[in-house]
């Protein structure tokens, strides 16, 4: 008996995963590499601001091929960025999904990256629109799909009264999603974080979605020079680190996602969760680093330092986030030179799983350290709470001082930077200091 | 087109193992379009947190979904499913048929595969009403089931969007001063047609043949096709056992939720519900047999429905929606 070839044609080999069957030969990802244009053939430097950044670094890899967006409140114009770009080049595979709602991306974002768990399924949101997201984050957060890459523009979030500026209280709000949550200050940072993001997320040991984000304004708004890497390079990076995913996705899987249980069994999903989250920490160095070797910048790191003498002793620390970090950084030599203190600083570069580690080994031989939170807390900060419990094993523990400066985006000028420094020197000198203070335009409100 | 015989003998992707209610319609429009879908093409069903998600995906109890006792060598008989937020169904839908597309473009995928979205009437027209409507005015590729059982049963049986006037719910609870729901019911099949879906029933698998034949024609629509599924709930209507289809039937037959189907370019009709009331059976032979109007009609010594002392003109409200929203239905299948 002959057996009709429509038979033959769909018996495809399956093979047995934890999650269910998947038939490898369906998807030919080779095809979906083949059809990308490229948006840069040689390397180029070019002047731009951080939502074209981060448009462009999406642009350029072969796994991008759907943009969902919405125009997102307040907006970022990184969909718009895309949507220009894909007009001027017809005719590719890729395209821009516009939704009703942000709500509505975060829920095509979960069955795009379930459809199909090779590929990367791109959007940007901020403040209000971040919130709006949160049904649903919450659950990509725990999904096991780290081929969802969620930019955030850090703006204010929801808050009376209503401000809008760029400041991380949004990002800070969500840290509790479960997503891998990276800041970038730059242009350039914010485009080789997004470059090195999914080969975080999608590890095989991670499958965590990411949320790269950057300062609304300061960052998002303002240009500067930006070197854009040929797209092979990036391929050729990208392909390092993202092997196929072993586990079946909707298309080429007879799986099921998404299921609900008891608490009984409950314990097991969150503890593989932690887990897997907790992996990204001891990874990222090692993406930084390959990052590095093949483009010649700085890759991942768990934050940004300055001052720091090889015996990791200082009198003062910062620890904060952002661009203003730099001001920081610039007046620091005037600041140890008036004072004849040592200062050194970090900016946090992984936010969220918090680093508690690496954090503690840095300050561990500083005296005070000042964090410096942006966003709103009912107490003493986020960063201060997260650099508080990262060094309270050590004995003596640092004098924490916590100080909130730029919040709804305001510029933390220097003269702040200094008020917030002579305050911090009170406990070197043993003075009691206040839960906190709130600096603005040089002083303490 | 299958015969009905033939789509009997098919597989269902819906199997045995769930928890819903003993007749819980969903459970039979469940196993019918899983029958109607085992057709040659891979199936990915997405689904809202509804009563159908908690009952059916439940880890590490069995999951009543798939197609076979085990993960099938011939893929086109492979079926994947997923569960979003409760008004995710048809957003998720979409994102897989654009994954889908997209890789067929550069010939990454060269198997079709359907895409099938489930969602309560509170999923879909209550909190999701903004998804659904998207979906279907984006025009997407993809066939979406909402079952209608005119509540939130899932969460208690409270009032939705969808609910009769007059229906005791829990938070429309029917007392000595309250008749129960007072507002009218979505026009949901308006909405949908208006939206720019290009298929657009209201069928139960009450109506059998039909059903299968217009989730079979829905899975080759090349638009949003909308199937509102009248879904009779043992729980929230409180009728009593073994009565699901015929509840469906009576409802469909005496106006409450005629049979409808509709096509865009093509039109409509409304099935087995003549436009003259007089020619259907009463909407109190409907009303009687379920509790959730227990304090409107009840039966007099002969056991015939009769309404109660003091609630006439609710009932007379209630005969004149009916009436209303067969004429409706069938001005609507006018439409092109």
């Amino acid at each position: 008996m002959s057996i009709p070839s429509e038979t033959i044609r769909r018996c495809i080999p399956h093979r047995d995963t934890p999650a269910g069957a998947r038939y490898d030969s369906v998807i030919d990802l080779a095809r979906v590499r083949a059809a990308h244009r490229a948006l840069t053939v040689d390397r180029e430097t070019i002047t731009a601001d951080g939502n074209t950044a981060a448009a462009l670094a999406t642009l350029q890899m072969w796994r991008c091929v759907l943009f969902a967006g919405f125009p997102i409140t307040p907006s970022t114009k990184w969909i718009e960025t895309v949507a220009t770009r894909l007009a001027e080049q017809p005719g590719g595979l890729k395209r821009v999904k516009l939704l009703e709602a942000e709500h509505a991306v975060a829920d095509y974002l979960v069955g795009a990256a379930a459809a199909c768990r090779d590929l990367v399924f791109p959007t940007a949101t901020s403040s209000v629109g971040l919130d709006h997201m949160t049904e649903t984050t919450r659950s990509l957060g725990a999904s096991g799909l780290g081929n969802v890459l969620l930019i955030n523009v850090y703006r204010a979030t929801a808050n009376f009264p209503l401000c809008i500026e760029g400041d991380p209280s949004d990002t800070l709000a969500h840290r509790d999603d479960g997503l891998i949550q990276i800041v970038s200050r730059g242009k350039q940072q914010i485009y080789d974080t997004i470059l090195q993001a999914p080969c975080l997320g999608m590890h095989q040991e991670v499958l965590t979605p990411t949320m790269p984000g950057y300062y609304g304004i300061k960052d998002s708004h303002r240009s500067e020079r930006l070197t854009l890497e040929p797209d092979r390079e990036i391929h050729a990076f990208q392909d390092r680190w993202i092997p196929e995913c072993p586990l079946p996705g909707l298309i080429n899987g007879d799986t099921a996602f998404g299921n609900c249980v008891t608490s009984r069994h409950f314990q097991g999903f969150k503890v593989e969760q932690k887990r897997r989250i907790e992996r990204a920490v001891e990874l990222l160095p090692e993406i930084g680093a390959d990052f590095e070797r093949h483009f010649g910048r700085p890759g991942l790191q768990y934050f940004d330092a300055t001052g720091w003498a090889d015996d990791g002793v200082a009198d003062l620390a910062v620890v904060t986030m952002g661009p203003d970090f730099g001001t920081f950084e610039a007046l620091r030599p005037a600041y140890e030179q008036h004072t004849g203190l040592k200062l050194a600083g970090i900016a946090m570069r992984l936010l969220t799983p918090f680093p508690r580690g690496a954090v503690r080994r840095r300050l561990e031989k500083a005296r005070v350290v000042l964090v410096v939170n942006q966003a709103h807390h009912p107490g003493r900060g986020h960063l201060t709470l997260d650099v508080a419990d990262a060094l309270c094993d050590l004995a003596p523990a640092p004098r924490v001082v916590s100080a909130f400066a730029g919040l709804g985006g305001a510029d933390v000028s220097e003269a702040t930077w200094e008020a917030m420094l002579d305050g911090a020197r009170g406990a070197l000198a043993g003075q009691p200091q206040p839960d906190y203070r709130v600096y603005h335009e040089g002083r303490a409100l | 087109m299958t015969s009905y015989k033939e789509t009997a003998l098919k597989e269902s992707f819906f199997r045995p193992g769930s928890t819903l209610c003993p007749g819980c319609m969903e459970s039979i429009a469940f196993q019918n379009a899983g029958r109607v879908s085992d057709n040659g093409v891979k199936t990915v069903f997405t689904i809202g947190t509804s009563c159908a998600e908690v009952s059916s995906l439940a880890f590490p109890d069995v999951v009543a979904w798939g197609r076979g006792d085990e993960e099938p060598d011939d893929f086109a008989r492979s079926f994947s499913i997923i569960h979003n937020v409760f008004e995710s169904a048809p957003t998720v839908a979409e994102a897989v048929r654009d994954v889908a597309d997209a890789l067929g473009a550069c010939g990454a995928l060269a198997e079709p595969i359907q895409v099938m979205a489930a969602a309560g009437d509170g999923g879909a027209l209550a909190i999701g009403l903004r998804a659904l409507l998207h979906t279907i005015h984006r025009r997407a590729r993809v066939t979406v089931m909402v079952l209608v059982n005119e509540i939130f049963a899932n969460t208690g049986f409270q009032y939705s969007p969808a609910t009769m006037p007059f229906a005791d719910t829990s938070t429309t609870p029917a007392a000595s001063n309250s008749p129960g729901n007072p507002q009218l019911p979505l026009d949901y099949i308006h909405l949908a047609i208006a939206g720019g879906a290009e298929l657009v029933a209201q069928v139960s698998p009450a109506h059998g043949k039909l059903f299968v034949k217009t989730v079979e024609r829905a899975l080759t629509a090349t638009g949003t096709a909308v199937l509102f599924v009248p879904s009779p709930c043992i729980s929230g209507w409180k009728f009593a056992d073994g009565q699901t289809v015929e509840l469906a039937l009576l409802g469909a037959r005496c106006g409450v939720f005629p049979a409808f189907t509709w096509e865009r370019g093509i039109g409509g009709k409304v099935l087995d519900c003549p436009r003259e009331a007089a020619e259907r059976p009463q909407v109190e032979a409907f009303l009687v047999e379920q509790r959730r109007f227990q304090h409107l009609v009840t039966r007099d010594p002969e056991g015939r429905p009769a309404v109660r002392p003091g609630r006439e003109a609710e009932l007379e409200r209630l005969r004149a929606w009916t009436q209303q929203n067969v004429e409706r239905l069938y001005r609507l299948a006018e439409f092109t």
